[in-house]
């Protein structure tokens, strides 16, 4: 799995979410943020983190959900990071 | 500070209809709204009872996008005609979604303008009857038997569960900044909060208050009915519902949901607004007899006596009744009734004998009929009561029973079995509650 595959996968999350911009969608790039480019509310992060894991068939530890920012290039890494350890 | 309350808005949620007009129209043409549930139908033989009036997420103009990974989980529900903001549907469940729309479309009718709403001087109080089971069942579900994580419920769990997430939803979207807060009194729910909210208004603590209840749609809530065995069985879903009838054996649990707008009456007056009714008078109080389920004839007579005194000369021309068609609530409530008001002179209406009961709802739902009866001078009927009991109630023959000894029978002019058009001018509207709470409110056409 590429990065773009990661990214590609979270488009598709973020397709489905009606609270984000959906023409800031088509702009998205891993320097993105969730909440300031995307307008995706904060109280919304942790639900595109949970179906994250399940897109991508993983489970992140507490500690880096705890530790993540909005940027969208830190979920990537995550993804990256977690995929590596199964 | 003893001020005058005004109705000038009403909205809602009602069961096979696209409207406040359709919903009188159907009233008054003795229609029930009662009809198979198929969300109960597909239960089979693990239910009594499968009729309700229910309105379905595409009567109310909705959709939902079910989670892939909590099976019968909405992640969210949507407004296919676009009336609220995606912000506010994702903090709500079905009931506080219905609460939003009542609330706008109150508002719309009150007249009042944007500083109106927005202001420290209009508050909110609306109540539901069931805790949110329909989004936590699958959210429970998920945790504690099948072990995920918690972040999979997502982070309305709890906005969309919380008690008072009706009102907290409507002060949301409309911005409200006076008091927000709901009251939670079982099927007493609806008016107990109308009524906290015409004593704030009457007291000088607001001047504008948007109140009422909403009872989404759950089957969680139908089953726990259920359970009880105290849902009506053996009828064709018209006929389910049919309070003080010989044959009662049962309500039907229905869904639905009713907001009012209520504003101090020189400041509706001197906006020239449309005035629906004027409050006379509300009271409440408790069985006191420790029985959380069984309806008490003493507290229904001191819950009169109590509305009494604030309306001095209180003379309705319509009762709507509680009316469940339960055994032992219809007979105590219409011997309470004609106990305190005498055997003439006024009709008794059952609306739940043409939608059901809608719970938490009922009081905001039946208010409304109550405030249409006002307005088209008819009196909704007790649909089904045909055979009265010529019999004694059980309750006649408990040991203390101090009441009448006539049968229901004797009270056949008081229940109309079809719409009775006449002049009205004065409707108290009453609810009751498990835990024995009763709740009474009398309302007025302006200038009668």
């Amino acid at each position: 799995m590429t990065r773009q595959d990661v990214l590609d996968g979270i488009v598709r999350i973020l397709k489905e979410v009606k609270t984000v911009d959906q023409e800031a969608l088509k702009n998205i790039s891993e320097d993105s943020d969730f909440i300031a480019d995307l307008g995706l509310p904060s109280t919304e992060m942790i639900n595109i983190i949970a179906k994250a894991e399940d897109e991508f068939q993983l489970e992140f530890d507490d500690d880096d959900v705890d530790a993540l920012d909005s940027k969208v290039s830190e979920t990537i890494d995550l993804v990256m990071r977690t995929q590596q350890k199964k | 500070m003893n001020r005058n309350v005004a109705i000038v808005g009403m909205a809602g949620i009602f069961p096979t209809c696209a409207s406040l007009t359709e919903f009188g129209d159907k009233l008054f043409a003795n229609e029930s709204l009662i009809r198979p549930w198929g969300e109960a139908v597909a239960l089979g033989k693990q239910v009594r009872s499968s009729v309700s009036g229910y309105t379905t997420l595409e009567e109310a103009g909705l959709s939902a996008q079910w989670s892939k990974s909590l099976p019968g989980y909405p992640d969210m529900y949507f407004d296919v005609r676009e009336r609220i903001p995606y912000q506010y549907m994702a903090t709500a469940d079905i009931g506080s979604i219905w609460a939003m729309l009542s609330s706008m479309e109150t508002v719309e009718m009150s007249g009042w303008q944007k500083k109106e709403v927005e202001s420290e001087r209009t508050g909110i109080s609306i109540g539901s009857g069931g805790g949110g089971h329909s989004v936590l069942r699958p959210a429970w579900n998920s945790f504690f038997n099948e072990g995920k994580k918690s972040r999979n419920i997502g982070s309305h769990g709890v906005d969309r569960a919380m008690v008072y997430r009706d009102t907290a939803n409507v002060a949301c979207l409309l911005k409200t900044q006076g008091i927000c807060e709901s009251l939670g009194s079982a099927c007493a729910t609806g008016l107990s909060n109308i009524g906290y909210a015409y004593r704030m208004i009457r007291f000088g603590l607001q001047d504008r208050m948007l109140a009422g209840g909403v009872e989404g749609t759950s089957i969680e809530t139908f089953v726990g009915f259920d359970a009880m065995s105290v849902l009506s069985r053996g009828y064709e879903p018209g006929k389910s519902s049919r309070p003080f009838s010989k044959d009662r054996n049962g309500f039907v649990c229905s869904f639905g949901g009713a907001v009012l707008a209520l504003e101090e009456l020189e400041r509706a007056k001197a906006r020239g607004a449309n005035i629906i009714a004027v409050i006379d008078g509300y009271h409440n109080n408790a069985d006191g007899d420790g029985d959380m389920f069984a309806p008490s004839y003493d507290g229904q007579k001191r819950l009169w006596r109590g509305l009494k005194a604030q309306v001095p000369g209180l003379k309705p021309d319509v009762v709507k009744a509680h009316g469940t068609s339960t055994p032992a609530g219809d007979s105590i409530e219409l011997f309470s009734i004609a106990s305190e008001l005498g055997e003439t002179g006024y009709h008794i209406s059952a609306p739940k004998s043409q939608f059901g009961h809608m719970l938490g709802a009922a009081g905001a739902v039946e208010l409304v009929a109550s405030l249409l009866m006002l307005q088209r001078q008819t009196v909704s009927p007790c649909l089904n009561s045909e055979e009265l009991s010529s019999e004694k109630e059980w309750v006649q023959e408990q040991e203390h029973w101090a009441g009448t000894m006539e049968p229901i029978a004797a009270f056949r002019d008081l229940l109309p079995t079809h719409a009775v058009k006449k002049e009205i001018n004065q409707v108290v509207s009453l609810n009751y509650g498990f835990g024995g709470t009763n709740a009474a409110i009398s309302i007025s056409r302006y200038g009668a």
